[in-house]
């Protein structure tokens, strides 16, 4: 009896792993962190966020991981929010997928992702607010790499 | 084993293919131009800090990313 309940709690625990790995957000954080390089995973695991460098200006952006967008900022000589850049890729795609498409953008074709974008102005207390829910995305990320 | 990666509502999916294999490689083609006429973006990574993106279809490639067309937000 004891043996059949440890096998059923086994394999319940089995299964919530396997869900957790299968979901849409999972996949699409794992090919987003595949796709980083090793110092923006770095960043994204201990801050939340990654920078890249714009292919054609060399201006740096800060992609947050947070849900809601705008989500991309430039960032001025001492990493403040300098200016908002709100662009992502068309349809119904995850954060990770949104995250990694912004990137490779300015990476690759900077000029058509800053063309397309809505800018402006962060709000004063957007630093914090962007803190707090990159923290939260943080601790998604750590619960799935912990499932990994 | 060659990959596209095509995102879409289900986070991505993956076509495998091998690219030794004519018939494999004319339908992964297909796709690839299927898809930039739809205005997906394509993206080759050539190395750990380097991504390229590709107007025509890599046939070296080992992974291709898709990404639809950017708006703003």
């Amino acid at each position: 009896m004891a043996g059949a309940s440890s096998r059923i709690i086994a394999v319940g625990e089995l299964y919530r792993k396997f869900a957790n790995e299968n979901t849409r957000e999972a996949r699409g954080l794992r090919l987003l962190l595949d796709w980083l390089s090793p110092d923006q995973r770095e960043q994204l695991d201990n801050f939340g966020y990654f920078e890249v460098l714009g292919c054609a200006s060399r201006k740096r952006y800060r992609i947050y991981h947070v849900k809601f967008a705008p989500n991309v900022y430039e960032i001025d000589s001492v990493g403040r929010l300098k200016e908002g850049v709100c662009f992502l890729p068309a349809g119904s795609l995850v954060t990770g997928d949104v995250m990694l498409a912004q990137k490779i953008a300015l990476e690759t074709d900077e000029h058509r992702a800053i063309a397309v974008a809505n800018r402006f102005s962060p709000a004063r207390d957007w630093p914090r607010m962007l803190a707090r829910e990159a923290i939260s995305g943080r601790s998604r990320m750590d619960a799935m790499n912990r499932c990994h | 084993m060659a990959t596209q990666i095509v995102m879409d509502h289900t986070g991505h999916t993956r076509h495998c293919f091998n690219p030794n294999d004519a018939q494999a490689l004319a339908s992964a083609e297909k796709r690839f131009m299927e898809l930039t006429g739809l205005g997906f973006t394509a993206a080759v990574r050539k190395g750990p800090n380097e991504i390229v993106k590709v107007r025509s279809f890599d046939l070296t490639a080992e992974e291709t990313l898709f990404f639809p067309r950017l708006v703003g937000g």
